[in-house]
């Protein structure tokens, strides 16, 4: 059985029109008016148990739409949802027992209780067994750092132990799926750090299938085999990594040490020089007109070559370039 | 069954604690409630002491419906104080994503969130009215009436909390439920006195529509031995009856729930 299972699924929101003013306002009780927003749009998707799943696009894409239907918190408009099995939306309270969620920043612990007060809150309302709570608390301590910060109540937490707080409050009850809606938004670079770890380690113990929503692709990189790619309510892409990059990766750049700079330099068409120091020499080519050998032995054929490096493609170069409808141009193509 | 009843208690202890932090907001939000209390008695007195006859009522037999009345309302008020707020606080932050998402029924969630801590103030004015009432009547005690008030206060709490509830429900679409909830609410100050005062119209209001009279005025004719026929045991029947539509309104209303962006 996969994890999660979405057939056609459509999301549309109706929001009320007012024109401005009093007057607006009587006209809209009277004979309301509303706004269609589509905001998902007949996606289907299947997620096997244990897989990490990137789930991205651009602002407003429908990315956390999505995710509240699979959630069961929005009931969808059409299509059909399946997590375990399960109606998320009708079967709430099995359904909730085996998923965790994090929205962004908005905490689901209680504002004024000490971190270690909401854990036992939530344990309670899992029914969570005393030994292996304890047991699940002293790991979440040690992994995410949160010993200091046990009886420090939320309100007084900054971002980054907020959302560590977070987390150890998502996967106490050792949820089978987990959504995690922008965990890393405005983290420094190493609590994002030691979220990605995180979250990897509870993949790779207890096969935790992971949907993760985010705008850096380094979460991705660093966690996901696969992406899905959201746009205006419609799946744009959805495959591993690696084909994104292959498909998409159009242009790559290579680096050479050099002795000496060239005057002039004979290269293969596709190929240009996007950066030239005295001793370095960037390039970048195109791979569906040249090769990264060809490249090479032109250059090494004119100038003294001490090394050289061939860049992995930036997914973010990547991803940006297909949000900006590269996609778009390849199926008109 | 049990396990909400744990629950509640979790709730309620871990409240206590973030409570206790804030000594002083518990003490002033009990303390005034009480003064308020004692203006609206104090009004009533000076009222009874002008006109010692209210319509065919003595002072003690209209305390006894106010007194009954003050304690329903405070059990709406220390246990579903939340209901009022739920569009304002709860779901125009977004937070009521994440009752959606325990293992818990939402509604029971929503309610144990939040013990209001200024309805025990309320509480206890209505056990002083109720008490002052019975000390001032003389009543033929048999085991029966201290029953028969406890269920009538129970009852007349699931009426104020079940009415609360289908107003809140709105909050599913209008965001802001609290001037709907309001504006059924209030009719409770009908209800303070006896429903004989008024045209026909308000009478069959509260009873009918708006049932607020089988919180005070139903029950206290009952124990004064005014025959008020089956009105006098309906009570815990319109309750249940309310609460169970109220139930099945909010079920409704949560299948229609959009939250907010982001
Ligand atoms: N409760 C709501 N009522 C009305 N419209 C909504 C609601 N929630 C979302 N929308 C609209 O639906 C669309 C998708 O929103 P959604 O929050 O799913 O985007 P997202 O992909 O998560 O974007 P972001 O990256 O900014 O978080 C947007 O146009 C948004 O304005
Ligand atoms: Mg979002």
């Amino acid at each position: 059985m996969p994890a999660i299972e979405v057939e056609n699924l459509r999301k549309v929101f109706y929001i009320s029109k007012k024109d401005p003013g009093l007057a607006g306002a009587v006209k809209a009780l009277f004979r309301p008016r509303f706004d269609e927003k589509v905001a998902v749009d007949g996606i289907s998707l299947r997620v096997e148990p244990g897989e990490m799943v990137g789930y991205i696009g651009v602002n407003g894409a429908g990315k956390s739409t999505t995710i509240k239907m699979l959630t069961g918190v929005l009931v969808p408009t059409g299509g059909t949802v399946r997590v375990l099995g399960r109606d998320p939306h009708r079967d709430r309270v099995a359904n909730a027992r085996d998923v965790g969620v994090v929205f962004g920043q908005r905490s689901q612990m209680w504002w004024d209780l000490a971190l270690v007060e909401s854990l036992n809150l939530i344990a309670k309302i899992y029914e969570i067994p005393a030994a292996r709570y304890r047991e699940l608390l002293d790991e979440f301590a040690a992994t995410l750092e949160l010993n200091e910060l046990l009886s420090v109540p939320i309100r007084n937490m900054s971002l980054g132990q907020k959302m560590r707080a977070e987390l150890a409050a998502t996967l106490i009850h050792e949820p089978k799926v987990v959504y995690l809606d922008e965990p890393t938004i405005g983290l420094d670079l190493i609590v994002k750090e030691r979220i990605r770890d995180f979250i990897k380690e509870q993949n790779r113990t207890r096969g935790t299938t992971v949907i993760l929503t985010t705008h850096d692709l380094g979460d991705i990189e660093e966690l996901c085999q696969r992406v899905i790619i959201i746009d205006a309510g419609h799946i744009i892409f959805d495959g591993p990594i690696s084909t994104i990059k292959d498909r998409f990766g159009k242009y790559r750049e290579i680096t050479f040490e050099v002795a000496a700079g060239a005057a002039r330099l004979e290269l293969p068409a596709g190929a240009d020089v996007i950066a030239a120091e005295p001793r370095t020499l960037a390039l970048r080519f195109d791979r569906t007109q040249t090769t990264a050998s060809q490249v090479a032995a032109a250059v090494m054929s004119q100038v003294d070559v001490r090394d050289f490096s061939l860049a992995e493609p930036d997914l973010s170069a990547i991803v940006k370039q297909i949000y900006n409808g590269a996609l778009q141009e390849e199926a008109a193509a | 069954m049990q396990r909400y009843l744990n629950l509640y208690g979790a709730f309620l202890g871990q409240q206590f604690k973030s409570y206790a932090e804030y000594r002083a907001n518990f003490i002033i939000g009990a303390s005034s409630t009480i003064m308020m209390q004692a203006a609206n008695l104090l009004t009533v007195w000076v009222v009874m002491q002008q006109i010692p006859d209210f319509n065919g009522w003595g002072f003690s037999e209209l305390l006894l419906i106010y007194g009954l009345i003050t304690l329903s309302k405070s059990i709406n008020h220390m246990f579903a104080d939340n209901l009022w707020t739920v569009g304002r606080v709860y779901i125009r932050s977004g937070q009521f994503d994440r009752f959606l998402v325990r293992p818990i029924d939402p509604l029971f969630h929503l309610i144990a969130d939040r013990f209001c801590y200024d309805g025990v103030g309320n509480f206890l004015v209505g056990v002083v009215l109720l008490g002052a009432a019975l000390a001032g009547l003389d009543l033929a005690w048999t085991p029966l009436v201290p029953l028969y008030i406890l269920l009538a206060v129970l009852s007349g709490g699931g009426i104020f909390i079940a009415l609360n509830l289908i107003t809140c429900v709105t909050s599913f679409w209008i965001m802001d439920s609290v001037p709907v909830t309001r504006a059924i609410f209030d009719n409770h100050l009908f209800a303070q006195y006896p429903l004989t005062i008024y045209p026909k119209a308000v009478t069959t209001l509260l009873t009918w529509l708006i049932p607020y009279g089988f919180a005070s005025f139903y029950p206290a004719s009952y124990l004064l031995g005014h025959d008020v026929g089956v009105y006098a045991w309906a009570g815990p029947v319109v309750a249940a009856v309310l609460l169970f539509a109220g139930y099945r309104f909010w079920q409704f209303g949560l299948r229609h729930y959009s939250g907010t962006g982001s």
